[in-house]
C-alpha cells in the first residue's frame, strides 16, 4: 500500500515545497509584523489554494496537458497584449490586471505556457524529441520564447523577460542540441560580461571563446563567423547600455561596486548584505531582526525576502531553503529523466530551469552577487501570482512522476 | 549524449551554484558577521518630522495680525516607551492613563518606531522634569513647535478661525498622505479656507540610532534630511485698528459688522459677538471650553456675518427701488399716494406716518412702507427674484471662509413648494416689499448689496485675503476675486444714492448720525422678530462722492436701526476715513426710534 503511494506520488517534491512554503510565510509574517496591510493571511489562503490546485494538476494525463498546451500559449499571448493597453501600472511596469483588490500578473501565467509550448513543439511523442540541430525547427523553438518576451519587455519588465530567455537554453540542450550550437548561443553572454568588466576582460574573453570554437574542430569559416559575432555583440554592449533606463544602468553599477551609491540603487544590496551577515550562525531569533523590523529593507515582503531568513535564522536557515530549492529543481530533472513521456520530460526541465533562474537571481542580489532585479524568490515572496504560478509547474512536474510509463 | 548524461551535468551545474552561495553565505554570516552585525546595530534610522510654523497674517498696512510663537509638545515613542511608566507620565502630563495607552495603542505600523505628539503646549515643569529624568523616561521625548499667537486687543476669532488635532475621520479622508496622526490642520475661518498655503510642507530628519534607540548621529551628515517650507504668509484687507474699535463698539451684544472697500471687496473689518478666545485653540485644546463653547444659549461659534438669515427690513428699500425701476413700474421722479396704511384684501398694513404723493428718493428718505407695499406687489414675484438675484442675494457671495450661508431668497418655485400651487396670494409680496418676511439675508450679502449700489453696480466678491506672501523668498501674489458689473441705468443708482444721503443728511430716520467732516449715507432697517425684540440693521456707505467704505451692522435685539445700527456704522466709518471718534468703547448712544 504504502509502496503503491510512493510509485504514483512524488511525496518528496511535495513534501519539499511545502516545507518552502511554509518557510515563506513565516518570513512574511516576520517581514510584514509592523505593517499595516494583512500580506500574511492573504498569502496564506492563496498557498492552501494553490496547492489543492497542484495535487489536481498532479491527476491531469499528460496528453490534455499536450493538448491544451498550444490554446494555453495562445490566450497568454492575448493577455500579455491587453495587459499593456488596459493594464494598472505598478512601479513603472505596467504588468498587472486588477481584479478587485488583487493584481493578475498575466507573465506569471505565460512563463507555464510557454514552457507548455515550447515543450509540445520539441517531443513527438514516442518517437522522442524533434532534431533540434535543422536550422528552421530551432528558429521556430525560439520564436515561441521570443514572442511573449518581446511584449513583456514592452511593459517593461526585464526581470521577467530574462526569466524566459534563462530557459531556452537549458530546454534546448535537454532535447539534443549539438554543443557547438550551445556554445554559439551562450559564447555572447561570455563576451557582454566580459566587454562590461573593460577592455582586457573583454580581450580575454574573446580568446578563450576562439579556443574553444577550435575545439569544437568545427568547419573554420562557421567558427570564425561565430567568433566576429561575439566581437560585435561584445561592442555593442556601450551602445545597448547606454540605452537601458537610468535605473538599470545604476543597478548593474551597483553589482559591482555597491558603496558608490550608499542611499540610491546600491541601498538595497548594502542593507539586506548588513542584514544577513548579521545573522551570524544562527540568526537573531523569529521577529528579531532589528534591520527586518525596522523596516530597514523596503518592501522586503517581495524581492528582499531572503534577507528576513538570513537575519533571524542566520547561516544555518540560509543554507538550509537553498538545499530545499536544490532538491526541488534536482527533483524536477530527475523526473524529467524518468519520465517515458517527451512532452513533460521537456517541460520539468523548463520548469527547473525557471526555478532555478529566479533563485540565482534573487538570493544573488540579496547577498550581492547578483545585480538588483526584481524577480521573487519562488514560493517564498509575497505575491499572488507567482505563488500559483509555481505551484502549477510543481503540480505539473509531479505529474510526470505519476505518469513516467505512459507515452 | 544520452539523458542520464545530461542529467548530471545539470547536477553539477546546480551544485556548483549551491556551493559558490553557501561559501558567499558563510563569508558574509560566518567570517564578516560581527563587522555586519556592528554596522546592523548602528543602522537604525529615527526619522523626525519637523513641521514648519504656519503662515503668519498680516493687515492691510503690515500689522501683525495671526503671529506664532514656540512652544513645548511632549512627544512619545511607542516603541521604545515602557509601560511601567504610563501612569507616572499620565499624571505629569494631566492626561488620564487610559485616554494616553489608548493612544499609543492607535500609532501603527512604522509609526511606532518615530515620536508620535501626545500633549501640546505643556509648561516648562513638564519639560525640566523629562529632562531629568531622561535615563528613566524611555520613549519620552519633547520638540519645540511653533503655535498660534494673537498679538492684538481683539480676538478676530471668526475670521481667523483655528486649528485642532486631525481627526481620524479626516485623516481616512484625506488625498494622499501629507497629514499624519496628531497633525493640526485648520478647521475654521481663514486657517481652514487657506490651509495648504500656510501649513507650508512637513520637513523631516534622519537621525541615526542603535538598537536601543539612542541617538548616534545625522544620517550623512544632515545632507538626506529634508527641510520644511514654511508656511505662506496672508495678506489681508483688514484694518487692525478698525477691527479692534468695532469688537470694542459691539462689545457685550450680540450681532454682527463687516465693513469693505466697495472699490474691490477687501473686508476692512469683521465681527460677529458674542465670540471666543481663539488662543484657547492655539496649543491644548481643552475639551471643556469647546464643550463650553458647544453648549452657549448665546451660540458664539455661530458666524453671524456669514450665516445669520434674518429679513433685511427696511434696508431692503434700495433693492426694491432698483428693481421697481428697471422693471419700468416707477420712474425716478414719478410718484405714489403714501397715505398712514394700505389695505390688502382684508388686511391693513402699517406705516410710521403719512407722506402724501412722493418719489422715490423720499420714499427712501423717510423710509415709507406704504410706497414699498404697492411695490412689492406691483414688481411681482418673480421680478422680485430677478433683480435681488442679481445682487447676491439667495447665492452665496462667495466669501473666503468656509460655512457661508446662501439666505433666503423667495421665488414662485418656493412658495409653491411651501404653500402649494397657486395656494399662496400675492399678499406675501406686500410684507416682501418693506423687507419682511419669508426673506433672509446674511450680513455680508448686504455689505456686498450696499457697495454695489455705492460703485454704480461694481459687485465685488467680498474677501479678507488680498495678497499670499511666500515666506521663503518674499515673493507675493495677488489672489483674484470675482468683480461684475450689474448692468442698470446710472439714474437709477444716482435715485437711490440720494435716498441714502437724505436719511442721514436730510430729515431722514438716521438724520443725527450726520458728520460735518464726511458725508455719510445709509439707511436703517428693523427686522421683525416674532420671538423678542426686533433686530437693529444699518447699511451705509462714505464718503458720498467718493466711497471707500461700505458697512452693514445688525444688533440682534438692539430694536430700531436708528439705535443701534446707524450710530455704530457711523463711528466705524467716520474712524476709517480719519476721523477721530469717541473710541472708549462705551456703549453707543440711540440717535432715535426710526426704522
Amino acid at each position: 500500500m504504502n509502496k503503491g503511494i510512493l510509485e504514483r506520488v512524488d511525496l518528496l517534491l511535495i513534501i519539499v515545497t511545502l516545507a518552502v512554503i511554509v518557510s515563506g510565510l513565516i518570513a512574511i509574517f516576520s517581514a510584514t509584523y509592523t505593517s499595516e496591510t494583512d500580506y500574511f493571511s492573504k498569502q496564506l489562503i492563496f498557498a492552501i489554494a494553490g496547492i489543492v490546485m497542484m495535487i489536481f494538476i498532479s491527476y491531469i494525463p499528460p496528453r490534455h496537458i499536450a493538448k491544451a498546451s498550444y490554446i494555453l500559449y495562445f490566450i497568454s499571448i492575448v493577455l500579455l497584449i491587453l495587459v499593456l493597453f488596459f493594464g494598472k501600472k505598478i512601479s513603472g511596469s505596467k504588468s498587472w490586471f486588477s481584479i478587485g483588490s488583487f493584481g493578475i500578473q498575466p507573465s506569471e501565467f505565460a512563463k507555464i505556457a510557454t514552457v507548455l509550448a515550447l515543450a509540445n513543439f520539441l517531443s513527438r511523442s514516442e518517437e522522442g524529441f524533434r532534431n533540434i540541430n535543422r536550422l528552421p525547427d530551432f528558429l521556430k523553438a525560439c520564436a515561441i520564447v521570443l514572442i511573449p518576451v518581446a511584449l513583456i519587455m514592452r511593459q517593461p519588465d526585464m526581470g521577467t523577460s530574462l526569466v524566459f530567455v534563462s530557459m531556452i537554453l537549458p530546454v534546448l540542450f535537454w532535447v539534443g542540441l549539438s554543443p557547438f550550437a550551445l556554445f554559439c548561443i551562450l559564447s555572447p553572454v561570455i563576451a557582454v560580461i566580459g566587454a562590461f568588466l573593460g577592455i582586457n576582460y573583454f580581450i580575454g574573453s574573446l580568446v578563450l571563446i576562439g579556443i574553444i570554437l577550435l575545439m569544437f574542430k568545427k568547419n573554420i569559416f562557421l567558427s570564425a563567423g561565430a567568433l566576429v559575432l561575439n566581437i560585435i555583440i561584445g561592442y555593442s554592449v556601450d551602445i545597448l547600455y547606454n540605452k537601458l533606463m537610468p535605473y538599470q544602468q545604476a543597478r548593474i553599477k551597483a553589482v559591482f561596486n555597491p558603496e558608490t551609491d550608499p542611499l540610491g540603487s546600491g541601498y538595497n544590496v548594502i542593507q539586506s548584505k548588513v542584514a544577513i551577515g548579521s545573522g551570524g550562525l544562527t540568526g537573531k531569533g523569529f521577529l528579531q531582526g532589528t534591520q527586518t523590523q525596522l523596516k530597514f529593507i523596503p518592501e522586503q515582503w517581495t524581492d528582499f525576502i531572503y534577507c528576513m531568513i538570513g537575519e533571524e535564522f542566520g547561516f544555518i536557515g540560509s543554507v538550509t531553503i537553498l538545499i530545499l530549492y536544490m532538491i526541488i529543481i534536482l527533483k524536477l530533472v530527475s523526473n524529467a529523466n524518468i519520465t517515458k513521456n517527451y512532452f513533460l520530460s521537456a517541460a520539468c526541465i523548463g520548469f527547473a530551469s525557471i526555478i532555478l533562474f529566479h533563485l540565482v537571481i534573487n538570493v544573488g542580489m540579496t547577498i550581492g552577487i547578483m545585480p538588483v532585479i526584481g524577480i521573487p524568490l519562488p514560493m517564498m515572496s509575497y505575491g499572488i501570482s507567482s505563488l500559483i504560478s509555481f505551484l502549477v509547474m510543481i503540480g505539473i512536474g509531479m505529474s510526470a512522476y505519476r505518469y513516467r510509463n505512459q507515452y | 549524449m544520452d539523458l542520464d548524461k545530461k542529467k548530471y551535468v545539470i547536477f553539477v551545474i546546480c551544485l556548483s551554484i549551491l556551493a559558490v552561495f553557501i561559501i558567499r553565505l558563510a563569508y558574509l554570516q560566518l567570517f564578516t558577521s560581527d563587522e555586519l552585525t556592528k554596522e546592523s546595530d548602528r543602522n537604525s534610522i529615527k526619522t523626525i518630522t519637523v513641521t514648519p510654523p504656519r503662515g503668519i497674517m498680516y493687515d492691510r498696512n503690515g500689522n501683525i495680525l495671526v503671529d506664532n510663537k514656540p512652544s513645548y509638545t511632549v512627544t512619545i515613542t511607542p516603541n521604545q516607551f515602557d509601560k511601567n511608566i504610563l501612569e507616572e507620565i499620565s499624571t505629569v502630563l494631566e492626561l488620564s492613563a487610559d485616554s494616553l495607552a489608548m493612544t499609543l495603542k492607535n500609532i501603527k505600523g512604522t509609526n511606532r518606531f518615530n515620536p508620535a505628539k501626545v500633549k501640546r503646549d505643556v509648561d516648562f515643569r513638564v519639560i525640566s522634569f523629562i529632562a531629568e529624568n531622561r535615563d528613566r523616561l524611555n520613549g519620552v521625548d519633547y520638540q519645540v513647535e511653533a503655535i498660534r499667537y494673537y498679538p492684538n486687543n481683539f480676538r478676530g476669532s471668526h475670521s481667523f478661525g483655528y486649528c485642532n488635532e486631525i481627526s481620524p475621520k479626516q485623516l481616512e479622508k484625506q488625498i494622499g498622505d501629507y497629514y499624519k496622526q496628531g497633525d493640526m490642520i485648520g478647521a475654521n475661518g481663514l486657517e481652514s479656507n487657506y490651509e495648504n498655503h500656510l501649513r507650508g510642507v512637513k520637513g523631516y530628519q534622519f537621525i541615526t540610532v542603535d538598537v536601543k534607540g539612542r541617538e548616534i548621529g545625522s544620517l550623512n551628515e544632515g545632507k538626506s534630511d529634508i527641510p520644511p517650507v514654511n508656511g505662506t504668509d496672508l495678506i489681508l484687507g483688514m484694518d487692525r485698528d478698525l477691527q479692534e474699535l468695532a469688537e470694542k463698539l459691539i462689545y457685550g451684544k450680540q450681532g454682527a459688522i463687516i465693513a469693505v472697500d466697495p472699490r474691490n471687496g477687501e473686508i476692512l473689518c469683521f465681527v460677529s459677538k458674542p465670540d471666543f478666545d481663539l488662543s484657547a485653540f492655539s496649543g491644548k485644546t481643552d475639551s471643556k471650553i469647546f464643550s463650553n463653547l458647544l453648549t452657549d444659549p448665546q451660540k458664539p461659534l455661530f458666524n453671524r456675518v456669514i450665516q445669520t438669515k434674518y429679513p433685511p427690513g427696511s434696508t431692503w428699500k434700495m433693492m426694491m427701488s432698483l428693481a421697481a425701476l428697471e422693471a419700468g413700474i416707477i420712474t425716478t421722479t414719478s410718484t405714489i399716494s403714501c397715505p398712514g396704511s394700505f389695505v390688502f384684501g382684508n388686511r391693513s398694513f402699517a406705516d410710521h406716518g403719512s407722506y402724501g404723493s412722493i418719489n422715490v428718493v423720499r420714499a427712501l428718505e423717510v423710509s415709507a412702507n406704504v410706497f414699498y407695499y404697492k411695490l412689492g406687489l406691483q414688481v411681482g414675484i418673480d421680478n422680485y427674484h430677478k433683480y435681488s438675484k442679481m445682487f447676491g442675494f439667495g447665492t452665496k457671495t462667495g466669501i473666503d471662509i468656509p460655512n457661508e450661508t446662501s439666505g433666503l431668497l423667495p421665488s414662485r418655485e418656493y412658495f409653491d413648494k411651501r404653500y402649494g400651487e397657486n395656494k399662496w396670494t400675492q399678499g406675501l409680496l406686500v410684507s416682501l416689499g418693506i423687507g419682511q418676511g419669508e426673506l433672509g439675508v446674511s450680513p455680508v450679502q448686504m455689505v456686498a448689496y450696499t457697495a454695489a449700489i455705492a460703485m454704480n453696480g461694481l459687485y465685488c466678491q467680498p474677501h479678507f485675503v488680498s495678497k499670499i506672501r511666500n515666506s521663503m523668498n518674499n515673493e507675493e501674489e495677488i489672489v483674484k476675486y470675482e468683480q461684475r458689473r450689474i448692468d442698470l441705468p446710472l439714474k437709477y443708482y444716482e435715485a437711490v444714492r440720494k435716498g441714502m444721503f437724505l436719511v442721514v443728511n436730510g430729515n431722514g430716520t438716521a438724520a443725527r448720525i450726520k458728520s460735518d467732516e464726511i458725508v455719510l449715507s445709509g439707511k436703517t432697517g428693523t427686522a421683525q422678530n416674532s420671538s423678542g425684540k426686533n433686530h437693529s440693521w444699518f447699511v451705509g456707505f462714505a464718503p458720498f462722492d467718493d466711497p471707500r467704505i461700505a458697512i452693514c451692522v445688525l444688533g440682534e435685539f438692539e430694536g430700531w436701526g436708528s439705535s443701534f445700527g446707524a450710530p455704530t456704522a457711523a463711528a466705524l466709518m467716520l474712524n476709517y476715513l480719519g476721523v477721530s471718534v469717541n473710541e472708549t468703547g462705551e456703549e453707543i448712544k440711540s440717535v432715535g426710534d426710526y426704522d
